[in-house]
């Protein structure tokens, strides 16, 4: 069995009954990692309680910041701020100017699309551009979403599918009810039309490469690509 | 397929069958139903565990299906699959 990871889970900090179900859910559901998205103003003490519990059930958990700028140069200003904190970085497109700079950016692991929001959508300029990953947070959008959310995921997912882009399949899961196994969010990304193997990947290789890079980069001999100090203790 | 259900309250066989049923009804149709055509092999009320099955080509609709899954009689339902296999007595035994 792979190592499988949800890279968009959304805690509810302040019940500890609500976290101790969804963290065992999760483990029943195979997860070996979970990305936990909390308020950028938690004390540590309230993330390192939370962590705990996922830990404990045998889940593993790496922070993840969400950012929603409304602007380019919000954007940069958060990046600038987030970046060193967090294990992952994802942001929420909601324009064109934000979708553009976010693909671009280095900095940036994922990008995702507010399903609510019919004007603003995935398309073919932000694919070339994409860098990083683009991120379906199929439980939450599909299950919350209107009508026409299915055929706009499906869109989406074409046009990820024709410029093969990196894909990362998420539940984005704010209470344990939608708490979802990786089989059922990969088979939900094939029925919308993305490849076994894409969507396989999704739930497990493409979120993992992520990580582990994000911990490389974020480990303190880290100085940047293909430069790392070299104690002589280590040699 | 051994699944869970998540939910606060005491679920029937049948009444877990018509929420399958309703559920990919409501996504594929009724062709789609007879196509994927799903079944309950065996179901537990105590630890809301079942063993459920479907057409083999129709394994993706059918996961689907139950992931899209929210409700039953207002009271929040989720279906979480906690492993596949090829045969009945291969799901029952990862089940233990």
């Amino acid at each position: 069995m792979g190592t499988y990871l949800d890279l968009h889970v959304i805690p509810r900090t302040e019940d500890a009954a609500a976290c101790e179900r969804m963290a065992s859910l999760f483990a029943a559901a195979h997860y070996a990692t979970v990305g936990l998205t909390v308020a950028t103003g938690l004390r540590s003490e309230q993330v390192r309680s939370v962590r705990r519990v996922f830990e404990d059930h045998g889940v593993s958990t790496v922070l993840r910041v969400d950012l929603k700028p409304s602007s380019r140069t919000e954007l940069l200003r958060l990046l600038r701020r987030f970046r060193n904190q967090y294990d992952i970085v994802a942001v929420r497109c909601l324009n064109q100017q934000v979708a553009m700079v976010s693909c671009r950016d280095r900095r940036v692991d994922l990008v995702f699309f507010d399903s609510a929001n019919s004007n603003f959508r995935f398309n073919h300029t932000l694919a070339r551009l994409l860098h990083g990953a683009l991120e379906f947070n199929l439980v939450s959008d599909l299950t919350q979403g209107d009508d026409w959310v299915f055929a706009r995921i499906r869109k989406a997912i074409m046009i990820a599918r024709e410029h093969q882009v990196n894909v990362v399949l998420s539940s984005g899961a704010k209470s344990y009810e939608m708490v979802r196994s990786p089989f059922q969010i990969s088979a939900l990304a094939i029925t919308l039309g993305l490849s076994q193997e894409t969507s396989i990947r999704g739930v497990s290789s493409t979120p993992s490469l992520i990580v582990t890079g994000n911990r490389k980069k974020r480990a303190p001999e880290y100085v940047e690509e293909g430069v790392q100090i070299v104690l002589p203790s280590r040699r | 397929m051994l699944v869970k259900i998540v939910c606060d309250r005491k679920l029937t066989t049948d009444q877990f069958h018509e929420t399958l049923i309703a559920s990919v009804k409501r996504y594929f149709g009724e062709v789609g139903l007879t196509r994927i055509d799903p079944r309950i092999i065996r179901f537990d009320g105590n630890s809301l565990t079942a063993i459920v099955s479907c057409d083999r080509n129709g394994m993706p609709e059918f996961e689907s299906s139950m992931t899209l899954i929210q409700s039953y009689a207002e009271s929040p339902v989720s279906v979480l699959v906690l492993r596949v296999s090829g045969t009945v007595k291969g799901a029952a035994r990862r089940g233990k």
